[in-house]
């Protein structure tokens, strides 16, 4: 796994300091989807080789929610972006 | 702190410990001010100055947060000053009960406290006025450096007992010793 996160509010931080929250790609399914699409939501999670989108959480630095691109092979980090600015569309 | 009967500091009882490169101590317990919004750490050091309060300094603690901290207690005028002035940009929490500073310093505090945390300290990466959330070990901490050879680690109050046992052991192995208080 990759061992060095760089945090956009606080730089270059060892991932001892975050916690993984799991898949940043799924969405949640609409209130009255069926019983199908909510088991897949809550249970079914895919093991990607290669690029891979997840929610981590800057537990011990800055407390903001993150999503990091990393590819499980190489291990090397794509991407940080924080998870909430993102969905408001980036700026702060 | 109205709600406690008993005003009895944190690391109380502890004494100073000093060596040739390396002090560590407990500060004051002045004040400390969680402030969070969307303001700017210029903005509130002018809020700052506005209010009287030149001896407190404004530290970034994540996304539009930071702590404003001091050696003084701060009086409910002060403390509603700087909540007016601030009014409508950023909410403030005093802390001054719930935070606890120590201070290590010398020519080997920044070895000493990469010990505990992966932050890079050099004065190239982390030049005076830096400040970092991390760790120290496993506590979470909010570290400061103050000057060339100055650190302030700012630490919840009921780890500051803990976190300052773990940083005397260090100072001890850096030759310090107890100085009579």
């Amino acid at each position: 796994m990759a061992s060095l996160i760089s945090c956009p509010h606080c730089g270059t931080r060892p991932k001892e300091e975050f916690t993984v929250k799991g898949d940043a790609s799924i969405s949640r399914p609409t209130a009255d989807a069926g019983e199908e699409d909510w088991y897949d939501y809550v249970y079914l999670r895919g093991n990607p080789k290669g690029l891979h989108k997840e929610y981590w959480h800057h537990s011990s630095g800055c407390r903001r929610w993150l999503i990091v691109e990393r590819d499980t092979v190489t291990h090397k980090v794509h991407g940080v972006s924080d998870a909430a600015l993102a969905k408001l569309g980036g700026g702060a | 702190m109205p709600d406690l009967p008993i005003y009895r500091p944190a690391l109380a009882g502890k004494a100073a410990l000093g060596g040739e490169t390396i002090r560590l101590e407990a500060l004051p317990e002045g004040h400390l001010l969680h402030v969070m919004g969307a303001a700017t750490t210029e903005e509130i050091k002018a809020h700052l100055l506005g209010t009287g309060l030149k001896a407190s300094s404004v530290r970034p603690a994540g996304y539009r947060q930071w702590f404003v901290a001091g050696n003084d207690r701060l009086s409910a005028m002060h403390l509603r000053a700087l909540t007016e002035a601030l009014a409508g940009r950023a909410f403030i929490s005093d802390q001054s009960h719930g935070r606890i500073r120590i201070r290590v310093s010398g020519l080997n505090a920044a070895q000493v406290l990469n010990k505990g945390t992966a932050v890079d300290l050099h004065p190239s990466a982390f030049p005076e006025g830096s400040t970092a959330m991390t760790l120290f070990g496993h506590i979470s901490m909010q570290l400061t450096r103050t000057g060339a050879d100055d650190f302030e680690l700012t630490v919840l109050r009921s780890f500051a007992e803990s976190l300052h046992e773990e940083l005397e052991a260090l100072a001890v192995a850096h030759g310090a010793e107890h100085l009579a208080s």
